[in-house]
């Protein structure tokens, strides 16, 4: 009690390692402080008598300090279990603090209930479950955005799906299945094409044989609707001629579901193409 | 002001045990603290361990540089002599001047240090060991001792023999001293600023003060070496020390030893001192600085007059008491029913005119009364004017009749 005066003129002139200063207003970060403001009253150093509520696990604890023990830091504090109940919580804090200031017992309750409402929150968030907020990190962001994007480049997708899928052809993963543009078939037997040419076979390739994993486009020979007089499978040019008709025919069926317009107009374009070719071949056939 | 009167002696190994149960405060720690000597006394005190260091005198100056003089369109500011490089017709020797000298070197003889008075200089000391023994003034100085079991912390001599760091350290750990050295190291950080490369590259915190007496003690040693901890003789107690920073209550862990020396070395109120000859502790002003509680006390109360309340002369602001009903209430009390019954007898006169039926017979009759009136009014008017014109007539006539005669 004595020197209660001396300390609060020494912490509040002179420095105390727990005050924070604001433009507005000082605040106190010891942690028995019950209202968290810096002054005379609320001062847990400069109180010998003083009492704050801790919580702890869920549990509300009543933090008491006497003069008697002033010198023995360790058993400075006493520290009592309050009733889970709340009003018999505050009976507690006016029968422990019986005879004490006004504002120590009014403030002790104040936090009581402050802390009990927090608690309460988050039991509810525990139960209905909260959004948890994560912070954007710009820098992260903007650079895994852009090492994706390298990524993406240096993967070479294209090129390696199109491996891919000709080792599977070569593992003969499709059995019997004809559906393919003469220009790739080509090119997997080794013939050189010209880049530009290359570069649309790789689109097509990638088109049709793509396709061959969906089951409803793979070919059947059993659904075919054309003429069967011209079916010579073993001649390799009526296999060609045979695919083109087939392809042409595939086309047709996908051109109808695939929903990609990308491709479709030069697709389009090519199926005259073939038909001609398959037609002037026909005629050359029958030149013959 | 008083600390705990009675103070134990700790085991050395067992915190829990005590040796000594009750030995007497040292009258140190009853000195009335005093901030404002320690203060002082810290400031000057901090400038002895300076050292001489100066500017080169001729920094700067190495130029023949002379001022043009006016009329040549520049500064008079003196000007490098020569040609053949850039520099050469700069500014120079100025403190305002790029690669002039500064304004007032610092001269190797300025005077670095400080006297201060003896007796000031004991006072310092003697509140800051005082300091050391009020719990709230360690905490807000901010060292961590929640877990110590008494403050002022004494512990038996054995500590002096402590040879080990390991012991050292076991012993903090015991008497919950550790967690001021674990403060210690983790706000260790690399000083900003040249410093760092002047050789004090880390700014370290105070930890605890550790005070022996016995000169053989090899514990210097063993506490060496654990960061934050400094060690130091009773007969050396520095302030520097005891209050770092100038500020009150470095946390202090004394031997027993080094404890009861106090007594000789600062003296009591009964005797002064045996070793700071005739110093003599500062007495306080008052011995219970408990204002408040004076203030409130019985037999201060008693004896106080009752409290005066302010008498008001007159109004901020005059008002009117013939308009202002307040104001008039206030000069004649007796306004208010006045005026009350001066409304009331006004209400009562006027009780039946406002429930007079209009009789249309009353009214009926007064019209013709006053048409009556009117009418006649109007007969005397028009008589008049009708007079009026005979009249003319008349006169005309005889004019022109006496016209015509003549």
């Amino acid at each position: 009690m004595q020197i209660d005066e001396v300390v609060w003129q020494v912490i509040n002139r002179g420095h105390c390692s727990f005050k924070i200063k604001t433009i507005s207003q000082n605040f106190c970060r010891n942690e028995y402080n019950v209202t968290g403001l810096c002054s005379k009253q609320s001062c847990p150093l400069a109180n010998s008598q003083y009492a704050t509520i801790k919580e702890e696990k869920g549990l509300c604890y009543l933090y008491v300090k006497t003069a008697e023990r002033a010198q023995k830091p360790k058993e400075l504090w006493e520290k009592i279990l309050l009733s889970k109940n709340y009003e018999q919580a505050l009976a507690q804090i006016d029968e422990q603090l019986k005879y004490w200031s006004n504002f120590m017992i009014h403030k002790n309750k104040q936090r009581l209930t402050k802390l009990r409402q927090m608690l309460i929150r988050i039991r509810k968030m525990r139960l209905k479950g909260f959004k948890e907020l994560i912070p954007i990190k710009k820098k992260a962001e903007r650079r895994d955005k852009i090492r994706e994007q390298k990524a993406l480049v240096a993967a070479n997708l294209e090129n390696a799906i199109e491996q891919e899928l000709i080792d599977r052809l070569k593992n003969g993963v499709y059995n019997e299945i004809m559906n393919y543009n003469t220009k790739a078939f080509e090119k997997v037997v080794g013939q050189n094409q010209m880049e530009d040419e290359e570069e649309r076979e790789q689109q097509e390739l990638e088109e049709e044989e793509e396709d061959y994993s969906d089951e409803e486009l793979i070919f059947d020979p059993n659904d075919l609707e054309e003429d069967d007089d011209e079916e010579d499978q073993d001649d390799e040019e009526d296999d060609k001629r045979l695919f083109q008709k087939q392809t042409f025919n595939q086309l047709r069926r996908d051109n109808d579901e695939v929903k990609d317009i990308k491709k479709k107009k030069p697709r389009v374009q090519l199926q005259y193409e073939e038909e001609e070719e398959v037609e002037d071949r026909k005629k050359q056939q029958i030149a013959f | 002001m008083t600390s705990v009167p009675l103070v134990s002696v700790f085991s050395a190994d067992d915190s829990s045990k005590v040796t000594a149960k009750h030995i007497p405060l040292p009258a140190v720690f009853q000195t009335p603290i005093r901030p404002d000597i320690v203060s002082f006394v810290h400031t000057n005190i901090a400038k002895n361990r300076r050292q001489a260091h100066a500017v080169n005198p001729q920094a700067g100056m190495q130029h023949s540089a002379e001022s043009w003089g006016t009329g040549r369109a520049v500064a008079r500011i003196p000007r490098v002599s020569g040609s053949g490089t850039h520099r050469s017709g700069q500014a120079a020797f100025g403190n305002q001047c790029r690669k002039g000298r500064m304004s007032l070197p610092i001269k190797v003889w300025r005077r670095w240090h400080r006297r201060v008075n003896i007796k000031q200089k004991r006072h310092a000391a003697a509140t800051a060991v005082a300091a050391t023994g009020i719990v709230p003034l360690v905490l807000a100085r901010g060292h961590r001792i929640s877990q110590v079991p008494q403050i002022p912390l004494v512990v038996e001599d054995k500590i002096e023999s402590y040879e080990k760091t390991t012991d050292a350290l076991n012993f903090l750990k015991r008497f919950g001293a550790f967690e001021d050295v674990q403060k210690v190291v983790s706000t260790k950080v690399v000083r900003a600023g040249i410093s760092k490369q002047r050789g004090k590259k880390y700014r370290v915190r105070k930890g605890p003060l550790v005070v022996y007496f016995n000169e053989n003690a090899k514990l210097l040693k063993a506490f060496r070496n654990v960061p934050g901890v400094e060690v130091v003789n009773v007969t050396r107690l520095n302030l520097l020390q005891l209050a770092p920073g100038g500020q009150l209550g470095r946390f202090v862990i004394w031997t027993q030893s080094a404890f009861a020396h106090l007594d000789k070395l600062f003296g009591t109120y009964r005797y002064s001192s045996i070793i700071k000859d005739g110093y003599q502790l500062l007495r306080p002003l008052i011995t219970n600085p408990d204002l408040a509680r004076i203030i409130n006390s019985n037999q201060v109360q008693e004896k106080v007059q009752p409290a005066k309340t302010t008498k008001v002369l007159h109004e901020v602001q005059k008002k009117n008491p013939l308009k202002n009903t307040k104001a008039m209430d206030r000069l004649n009390p007796y306004a208010k029913k006045q005026r009350a019954a001066a409304a009331a007898a006004i209400k009562a006169n006027t009780k039946g005119t406002k429930k007079i039926k209009k009789n249309k017979a009353l009214k009926k009759a007064s019209r013709a009364a006053y048409n009556k009136v009117a009418a006649s009014l109007n007969d005397a008017t028009k008589a008049a004017v009708q007079e009026e014109q005979d009249i003319k007539v008349k006169y005309f006539s005889v004019q022109k009749g006496a016209a015509q005669t003549e």
